[in-house]
């Protein structure tokens, strides 16, 4: 299973590209990861109120199910820049060259395909909830406490579309180095071999070992 | 063509895509919304004019998939428990764990190596994962082992297999992904996980204490620490008590008063007792930050292959899959323990060349349907059931039994995860050894999971006290 | 040729879904098995998107309950106001019946591509709790109780304290003290294990219940032939005499679980009642009212129909 590639970079106009969305794609990546933080922090609430002042969270399942689409669709993107998204990779890990780009070239563009038509499923899906004339616009609000779902149900479209755009810069990556023929492509993840990934994931930790 | 066929077709193309490598979340999705496709169109005959509204009926229902089952409490234990492990390293508590447990436990035969599977097993009572769990010990417990002249194939072994034990001692992410797809009570799975952990380390240590025993040259002991060092290893190891405690005790009171809570905010409030340790041991901003980036690539990864695969299974459940191969199973001529027995060996091989997650969620929609059926249903009563207990608690039990077989193809070539790690952390260890190191453990886990099978009470037995 | 339709309800088959099983085995049975519905128990959709499942066409006929969107069929959700004073599943009937058939529910179904087939009556939420029954106004401030949506609201008019619970935790979160009492129907309290930690449960609250109708796509509706959709029309009235003498066997059992668990039945008294009808059913009903008409729906209109039903329906 790859874990984590490396992607290289460069100077041409696809590396500058690859660096610019890498930018947003953290940020989005970073506020899946406080809004994990606040998951805690509401359960803390809830708890504490409800033990202290008898004041449980009014609609805390609600405001969970509002949270869990941004931990869960935020940091898709640059899941797939770093090639973390999970495969199996005994087959296309034996492969070099232009054999390679093109099983990559195939497998982005049937990623991009999927995702392009989940953009327009999944808007369609926020639409049935969005309302301009309604108070909130809201047509579908939680059943609790009648948060509006719409925002929810949005960040599903964002997110993906900011995934086809990384698509679009991976198919340019791999069509250009299985055109090309080019051993080291930039902008898109390499696949290292198992030692190598292995030896990165353990770096990851062992660069903040304080225990 | 009707629709099982389409069903059977769409199956294999997706096991296509998954071999030639197409990211495992992807390929479900897309075989998902093909079959969708291929379904709807059928219903219209194949008529060309009709392509367009099967497409967009497909699109429209693939695309509810994503939002729909992310938005779920129940899953809102997965980031949590992610969290807890990534910050539960940060805070130092992994060194202090192991140190304590070396100095109470290391003076048996194979003493370090005993200490390493109860420091993991007390590890993995804080940590949801199991290969971050290797990663950490290979860096901090293989380096004695080796100063003490322990055979260091040995020595990543038993980090490799030791890691295993942190999916089943909940916290756990996969126990929850289990008690999502077959929509059981988390709480109670959890529950049942506590006890077969700690019997699988139990096994893993009298199988150390033999081989130490055997051959004197694996593992000597570890002797001569004194009363007041071990009880001064304590004080760094009892947050994770702590955390442990909350998150049993908001399960299921074990002296039988209330539960203070639901094991939702159990987990919540585990991951912040451990972020306030974290913060009093010094934890930065910048080391916070990538916490919070590592949760989130994990959980991102996690929660994509989640609705993916649920695309798939939405169209399997247009297509009635999951009703024929129950049917199928349950019509077949063989006890339902051969056939049980023939399903966990089916994993053990699938577990060779996938991973834990992916396996469970593309197999279980399938499998556990079948399962129950073969146990007598859902509703049936222990006394007419097949394997001599309630649809509820077979459900317990099957899930445990397929949660340890994930974790044992974690540790079985070609494609183990553990494996890969351990030997990626040691320069000096291919993963050849690794894989060689770990064999003995194989042997321990059939033991383990042949008596988890013969024995169900050893995972029934705490969920049923709790009721 | 033959027909077949997907049908998308939730859970497993029990009494709440026995409508739609006995309508099944009617049609089947009417057209000699050329016209017949498949039943899936949560395959399809999940219950909150059965609405959108509907209205994009993925399945023909879907169960779903009026709180689960508010938003996305007002006008129905008058039948989950507090209070109404609904006691008998035939009342149910007989009220739902009435507002499915009014034009400003059907229009706005109509937006989803819905049709209202008909209902699944569902008793009164009646309240299981511990220790000493709640039986005075008083008794209600402070207790936190699982109860969601309109009913969470009601009971927080009179000082309660509404607490989210999913239904599947809702029996650990009594044991632990999440919550005092739990709002349920009583086939709930059997399933989800609440009347095993009850002391005492509210035989007369009857606070006010959920409104899930059945309901099927209008274009496949339509596309049926003329004597498919006979046999569909005409088995209705029969699925519904089903599920009502299916329902009273649960009822029935009810009581001897309550005996044989040695939970008290509470009954409240007319003054204390109607104490609480002053206080909740008559401003969550104005305020019901208001906010509808803001949006265009004749409110006050539904609410009345509601009443005038109920007066006929016990003939007085
Ligand atoms: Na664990
Ligand atoms: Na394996």
């Amino acid at each position: 299973m790859a874990g984590h590639a490396s992607v290289l970079e460069d100077g041409s106009a696809l590396s500058r590209l690859d660096r610019a969305l890498l930018r947003l794609e953290r940020v989005l990546a970073l506020i899946s990861g406080l809004a994990v933080f606040a998951l805690m922090l509401l359960a803390v609430v809830s708890v504490g109120g409800r033990n202290t002042m008898n004041a449980p969270l009014p609609g805390y399942v609600d405001w969970i199910e509002q949270a869990m689409p941004l931990i869960a669709f935020m940091g898709i993107a640059f899941v797939q820049r770093e090639g973390g998204h999970i495969r199996m990779d005994l087959f296309i890990g034996r492969l070099q060259g232009r054999a390679l780009w093109l099983f990559e070239l195939i497998s982005v563009l049937l990623i991009l395909g999927l995702m392009i038509l989940l953009v327009w499923g999944s808007w369609a899906h926020f639409l049935r909830a969005f309302d301009m004339n309604a108070p909130l616009w809201s047509r579908d609000s939680s059943i609790d406490i009648g948060i509006p779902l719409w925002p929810a149900k949005l960040l599903a479209p964002v997110a993906f579309s900011v995934l086809c755009l990384r698509l679009v810069l991976q198919v340019w990556g791999y069509g250009r180095a299985f055109l090309l023929g080019l051993d080291a492509p930039v902008a898109v993840p390499l696949i290292q071999d198992v030692a190598a990934q292995a030896a990165a994931e353990a770096e990851q930790l062992a660069g903040h070992d304080n225990g | 063509m009707d629709s099982i066929e389409i069903g059977l077709w769409v199956t294999g193309g997706l096991l296509v895509l998954v071999l030639v490598g197409m990211r495992v979340a992807f390929a479900a999705a897309l075989a998902g919304l093909v079959g969708l496709i291929w379904i709807f169109w059928s219903k219209k005959g194949y008529d060309p004019e009709d392509f367009g509204w099967a497409l967009t009926v497909a699109v429209k229902t693939a695309g509810q998939v994503p939002h729909s089952k992310v938005a779920s409490q129940a899953l809102s234990l997965i980031p949590t428990f992610i969290l807890i492990g990534y910050l539960a390293y940060y805070a130092g508590l992994t060194r202090a764990l192991f140190e304590a447990a070396k100095r109470w436990m290391a003076w048996v035969p194979g003493g370090l190596a005993v200490s390493t599977v109860f420091a993991t097993a007390g590890f993995a009572a804080v940590s949801g994962a199991s290969v971050a769990t290797s990663a950490v010990f290979a860096r901090i417990a293989i380096p004695e082992m080796l100063a003490i002249g322990y055979n260091k194939r040995f020595a990543a072994g038993v980090v490799a297999a030791a890691g295993t034990l942190a999916s089943l001692i909940p916290p756990s992410a996969i126990l929850v992904i289990y008690a999502i797809i077959v929509e059981q009570d988390v709480g109670k799975l959890l529950l049942a996980g506590f006890v077969p952990g700690a019997f699988s380390a139990v096994i893993y240590v009298a199988l150390i204490v033999g081989i130490a025993v055997v051959f004197k040259s694996v593992g000597p002991p570890v002797t001569g620490f004194t009363w007041r060092q071990r009880f001064a290893s304590l004080p760094g190891a009892l947050p994770i008590v702590f955390v442990v405690v909350i998150i049993i005790f908001f399960v299921y009171n074990p002296f039988g008063g209330d539960a203070w809570g639901t094991p939702t905010e159990g987990g919540a409030l585990g991951a912040f007792v451990v972020f306030c340790m974290a913060v009093l041991r010094g934890m930065k901003w910048a080391e916070f930050k990538s916490a919070l980036l590592e949760t989130a690539k994990l959980t991102v990864m996690i929660f994509t292959i989640i609705w993916g695969v649920l695309i798939y299974v939405r169209f399997l459940g247009f297509a009635d899959l999951p009703g024929a191969f129950s049917d199928w199973i349950t019509s077949l001529a063989m006890s339902p323990m051969l056939i049980l027995i023939c399903i966990l060996l089916a994993y053990a091989v699938l577990g060779m060349f996938m991973d834990a997650i992916g396996m469970l969620l593309l197999t279980l929609p399938v499998v556990y349907p079948a399962v129950m059926a073969l146990n007598g249903g859902e509703a049936v009563s222990a006394a007419d059931s097949a394997f001599g207990m309630s649809g509820p608690m077979c459900a317990i039990w099957f899930g445990i039994l397929v949660v340890k077989m994930a974790e044992f193809c974690l540790i079985t070539p070609p494609i183990g995860l553990n494996c890969f790690v351990v030997a990626g952390v040691r320069p000096d260890l291919s993963v050849q050894d690794v894989f060689r190191g770990v064999m003995p453990f194989f042997v321990a886990d059939a033991v383990t999971i042949g008596l988890l099978v013969a024995f169900p009470q050893i995972v029934l037995w705490l969920p049923t006290l709790a009721g | 040729g033959a027909t077949e339709w997907n049908v998308s309800v939730w859970g497993k088959r029990r009494a709440f879904t026995e409508h739609v099983e006995k309508l099944a085995e009617l049609v089947s049975e009417k057209t000699g098995g050329s016209f017949t519905l498949n039943v899936s128990y949560g395959g399809l959709s999940k219950p909150r998107e059965n609405l959108d499942g509907i209205s994009i066409g993925a399945f023909e006929m879907a169960q779903f309950c009026a709180g689960y969107h508010a938003d996305k069929n007002r006008a129905i959700t008058v039948l989950e106001l507090p209070f109404l004073g609904v006691n008998t599943l035939a009342e149910e009937v007989a009220v739902s019946n009435a507002v499915y058939a009014h034009p400003a529910a059907q229009k706005e179904m109509a937006q989803w591509n819905a049709k209202l087939l008909m209902t699944s009556p569902m008793p009164q939420y009646n309240l299981v709790g511990t220790g000493s029954p709640r039986d005075e106004l008083a008794e209600f401030e402070g207790m936190r109780v699982r109860a969601t949506g309109g009913l969470g609201a009601a009971f927080a008019a009179v000082g309660g304290v509404p607490t989210s619970v999913p239904a599947t935790e809702a029996y650990n979160a009594m044991e632990s003290g999440v919550v005092d009492t739990v709002a349920f129907a009583q086939h709930a309290h059997l399933s989800f294990g609440t009347i095993n930690k009850a002391d005492w449960w509210t035989a007369n609250l009857n606070p006010g219940t959920v409104n899930c109708p059945v309901v099927v796509n209008i274009d496949a509706y339509e596309a049926l032939s003329d004597d498919e959709r006979a046999a569909l029309d005409s088995s209705i009235d029969e699925a519904i005499d089903h599920y009502l003498t299916n329902y009273g066997t649960l009822l029935k059992k009810w009581d001897d679980v309550l005996a044989e668990k040695g939970v008290e039945k509470v009954m409240i008294s007319d003054e204390v009642l109607e104490e609480f009808r002053a206080k909740v059913a008559g401003p969550i009903s104005a305020k019901w009212v208001e906010d509808m008409t803001a949006q265009g729906l004749p409110g006050q209109e539904l609410l009345d129909l509601v009443h005038a039903t109920l007066k006929s329906a016990r003939g007085s």
